[in-house]
């Protein structure tokens, strides 16, 4: 880095008997070069997100500003403003640098190409070195197109920085999904991203279902609820419950007490033989002993009565929706 | 690039991004965005905390449906719940 700022300090002290405006400009970009280590710092500390977005749009301004030198480096997007800035001046004064920007070029390439873990800071001020040689390159044509090698190489790491920038990425996603892995109950049983987001997908669904469940008992069980609202929760509980969609709440949940294939039962295939056996089936009794236990053995009846009362009268949405329900509820219940 | 990055794993990277959308569209604040494609880093941070919220929702919710249901108890033990339900 030092090295780096020394040449170009030496590029500024060249720069100055030439012309004062172009000086000032010349220092202006320096001062950019020097702001750069914490931007190239936090780039490598894990804004992966600008690291990412932003070489596109050096690409662009690069191939632009190069106008078919090939320096198309993904490292431009740390050079961009100095560019300008440089450019500018090149073009003023084009004959007097070539040879420094030139011989300074190789240097930093050397140094660059030896350090690649700590490239992002060399890479700095090289840029803007490169950018002038080019400029005055095009300006003169021939005898430097040695100078596109060295575009090359820097290329080569710059895509480095990029595959950086990616890597703190990918770091970035794996440490997120160690995180789900502890929220996720069951997901560190299972290996690979894709088990991974499965489980997590399932996990959420579950999650989502279960308060909607809750929120349409507690409106079933609140006796000032008005009726839609009810009838609302009820619809949408009725469409989970009859899909495959309602399996994964039963399967995330540890206790497992219900049987997947309780979903495709008929409430009154439930209900009567609970009614009939007491304690034994999934019906409304389960629910009932695990609300309340004192009153286990009384409620199947009760609960027992009106569904048989009314039974004519449901159609089948409503015995779908029933056992959709019962089923959700021990759900719930077993967590 | 990325194709050869994910396909280490013999999971195909089009099989990771049905999912990642699929989990997207779980997602209430990206269902409200649009169709427009979140990094994954940012709807992993997401999920977290709406699974986060989700957990805190149930556990609220059971508070209160079990607030509810000892309430009821005394007055008429169960066959209200269940009627209030069959009723609807």
């Amino acid at each position: 880095m030092a090295r780096c700022q020394g040449t170009v300090e030496s590029l500024c002290q060249g720069l100055l008997d030439l012309d004062d405006d172009k000086f000032g400009a010349m220092c202006s970009a320096f001062g950019y070069l020097q702001e750069w280590p914490d931007l190239s710092a936090m780039c490598g500390a894990g804004l992966g997100a600008t690291g990412v977005a932003a070489p596109g749009a050096g690409d662009g301004n690069d191939s632009s500003s190069c106008s078919g030198s090939g320096g198309a480096d993904a490292g431009g997007f740390r050079k961009r403003r100095p560019d300008a800035y440089l450019d500018a001046k090149v073009d003023g004064n084009d004959m007097s640098k070539r040879p420094r920007g030139k011989q300074q070029l190789q240097q930093l390439c050397g140094v660059g190409e030896i350090a690649a873990p700590g490239k992002g800071k060399q890479e700095r001020p090289k840029p803007g070195a490169k950018k002038k040689a080019e400029a005055a390159s095009t300006a003169a044509a021939a005898g430097q197109k040695t100078d596109y090698i060295h575009v090359r190489a820097r290329r080569g790491q710059a895509t480095d920085s990029h595959s950086l920038a990616e890597r703190v990425r990918r770091e970035r996603i794996s440490e997120r999904m160690r995180y789900l892995q502890e929220l996720v109950p069951g997901c560190s049983k299972v290996t690979g991203k894709a088990g991974m987001l499965d489980e997590i997908i399932n996990y959420v669904q579950s999650l989502q279902k279960q308060v909607e469940f809750l929120s349409m008992k507690i409106a079933a069980s609140n006796p000032v609820v008005s009726f839609d609202i009810v009838e609302d929760l009820f619809g949408r509980q009725l469409k989970q419950a009859c899909g495959p969609a309602a399996l994964p709440a039963a399967i995330a949940l540890p206790a497992g007490q219900l049987e997947p294939s309780c979903l495709q039962m008929s409430p009154m295939q439930q209900v009567h033989p609970s009614a009939a056996a007491g304690s034994t089936g999934f019906g409304l009794d389960m629910v009932v002993n695990n609300m309340y236990p004192p009153a286990a053995a009384t409620c199947p009846v009760s609960a027992a009565t009106p569904v048989n009362g009314a039974a004519a009268a449901w159609d089948i949405v409503s015995q779908n929706l029933f056992s959709g329900f019962d089923a959700q509820f021990q759900s719930v219940e077993s967590e | 690039m990325s194709s050869r990055r994910s396909s280490r794993g013999n999971i195909s990277e089009d099989e990771i991004n049905e999912l990642i959308s699929k989990l997207q569209a779980l997602l209430p604040s990206s269902r409200r965005r649009g169709s427009g494609q979140a990094s994954t880093t940012k709807l992993l941070k997401e999920t977290c905390s709406y699974i986060k919220s989700l957990h805190r929702e149930v556990d609220d919710l059971s508070d209160r449906l079990s607030d509810l249901m000892s309430t009821m108890d005394h007055n008429s033990p169960g066959a209200e719940i269940i009627r209030s339900i069959l009723r609807s």
